[in-house]
């Protein structure tokens, strides 16, 4: 890869893309994308789309029909389920969460209420761009399914009863 | 005065309240219709605006795969601009010659052409006399003193021609250049600007129109160049003057549905009637023709094109129809991947606008129930 090459480096700054690093490093602490490589995730990255929410802002509403997963690069963003006419706070997720992934999966609706606490900064991954993605990349796809597995089954783990 | 504004003009709030009771989709196709009258009135600029979108967002993909390589967008662009450049300077050197070649054999030998045309329809309309008033008809329309041909080649009129070409010499890669490189800011604002509410429904958009005229702009390329291809070879195989040259016009004749082919078939039928003066080769060439066709249909465009521009036989008539009454070529080139993406956004704000019921009806539901409501939900 052209940017991590020690010479490129010290020669060409001028002609990389330093503005991008500090997402990746975001973005390679997100559980959703561990274990990818720098490469891998430059190649995410492209696709991803920059949106900032000022403090209180909904991001998506339970029940809707998830179409895109997020991930917090800064601020913080809540996460709240309406039980009749409760609101139980679930997560508050800041930098390097990643939240609303089941919409990755086939026709999910959101299990929950998204807020943003604070003014916060998220990238968005639509959900034609991941199928696109991971029917074109083969290492992508493999990582982030597995990665997504995981994540589930902490979920089950989490939900049984003791 | 209050009286006079009722009596004679509207006023402010009247405007304001006929905004509130107007349904939007009156709204979208009165504001729909004047984007259509105004673009009509600046047809050059949007075609040369329409046709550096295209280049766009054929190259976006070679910008991104730099990007990919942590190359800096606007670096990206300058390189691929470079490496255009250099590509047409040693194509010019290297494969253009014979084209160039062509290009100058037609022109010296025009007026002979031009008399052997005439020749080879006088002939055929000798042969068949039921056709010879047409015939004589078409000769005097375009071969007249004042026919198509006298206006079309006089020198003012090349001229007149030339300067919006050379125009679009300039401004398109001017346009290119900048829509790649800024293409990401334009977006980030977009999105700062969109309400919350609307952020996934103005994504699902933007990516169905960005995944659906990509790939139909990339697979017409493909198909363009291998059907020039084609008809290239399929000319010189069966020995027609100008195969490569032919073959491009063929190419980019292909862009245009259904009368893209003919376009091309037909000048290349002429070449051969006029090269061999017998009916034999403009049968052989109707059958490359046709066979480049049938090629075409049942495997390059499926593979090229796939399955990405789905529009019912009736509506893609009327498309084509209307595209060209409005914009011309462009218009016919452009209305199927328009309308197609319109049919997909108007699904996606149809679904978003029956999510945002379905919640606001539950959200009622619940304060009803509460008992904070007097209204009864929907």
């Amino acid at each position: 890869m052209v940017l991590d090459n020690k010479i490129v480096r010290r020669y060409f700054t001028w002609a990389l893309d330093t503005t991008r690093e500090s997402h990746l490093r975001t973005l390679s602490d997100v559980p959703l994308f561990t274990g990818m490589g720098k490469k891998l995730l430059r190649k995410l990255l492209i696709d991803l789309i920059e949106k900032k929410y000022t403090a209180g802002d909904i991001i998506f509403h339970e029940g809707e029909s998830g179409k895109a997963v997020y991930v917090v690069i800064e601020g913080s963003v809540k996460i709240i389920k309406k039980s009749n006419s409760e609101s139980k706070t679930l997560a508050v997720l800041g930098p390097g969460s990643h939240f609303g992934e089941l919409s990755l999966i086939g026709q999910c609706s959101r299990f929950a209420t998204a807020v943003a606490e604070k003014d916060s900064l998220l990238l968005i991954m639509y959900k034609s761009y991941f199928d696109d993605l991971i029917r074109g990349n083969s290492a992508i796809s493999s990582r982030i399914l597995l990665n997504l597995a995981e994540i589930l089954s902490k979920y089950i783990q989490r939900d049984q009863p003791e | 005065m209050n009286e006079e504004r009722h009596k004679g003009g509207t006023s402010l709030t009247d405007l304001r309240k006929l905004r509130h009771q107007m349904p939007r989709w009156v709204l979208a196709l009165l504001v729909f219709g004047v984007a259509a009258v105004v673009a009509s009135r600046i047809t050059h600029l949007l075609m040369m605006l329409i046709a550096a979108a295209i280049i766009a967002y054929i190259f976006s993909s070679v910008i991104c795969a730099l990007e990919r390589l942590g190359i800096k967008r606007s670096v990206a662009v300058i390189l691929l601009f470079v490496l255009v450049t250099v590509f047409v300077i040693a194509a010019d050197l290297i494969f253009i010659p014979d084209l160039k070649q062509e290009i100058m054999n037609s022109y010296a030998k025009f007026p002979e052409f031009s008399r052997q045309t005439q020749d080879a329809l006088l002939f055929t309309a000798e042969k068949y006399p039921f056709i010879e008033s047409s015939i004589t008809k078409l000769v005097d329309d375009v071969f007249g003193p004042s026919g198509f041909l006298e206006r079309t080649l006089s020198a003012s009129e090349i001229l007149m021609q030339a300067t919006p070409f050379i125009m679009a010499l300039i401004l398109v890669p001017f346009f290119v250049f900048f829509l790649l490189k800024d293409w990401p800011g334009v977006m980030k604002r977009v999105m700062d600007w969109i309400p919350p509410s609307y952020v996934e429904t103005t994504i699902s958009v933007i990516a169905e129109i960005n995944i659906l005229v990509g790939k139909y702009l990339r697979g017409l390329a493909g198909d363009c160049f291998v059907v020039g291809v084609l008809a290239s070879v399929g000319l010189w195989l069966i020995g027609i003057n100008y195969p490569i040259m032919l073959g491009i016009l063929s190419g980019v004749a292909n862009i245009v549905p259904y009368l893209g082919p003919i376009i091309g078939c037909t000048i290349s039928s002429l070449v051969a009637l006029m090269q061999y003066r017998s009916f034999d080769p403009v049968l052989n060439v109707v059958v490359l023709y046709l066979a480049v066709k049938l090629l075409d249909d049942l495997v390059i465009q499926p593979l090229m094109i796939g399955k990405s521009v789905h529009l019912h036989p009736m509506l893609l008539v009327i498309t084509l129809i209307v595209g060209e009454k409005l914009f011309g070529i462009m218009g016919m080139i452009l209305g199927v991947p328009f309308v197609t993406a319109a049919q997909k956004i108007a699904a996606i704000l149809l679904e978003h606008r029956r999510e945002t019921h379905k919640r606001e009806c539950a959200e009622r539901l619940i304060l009803h129930r509460l008992g904070k409501s007097p209204v009864r939900p929907i």
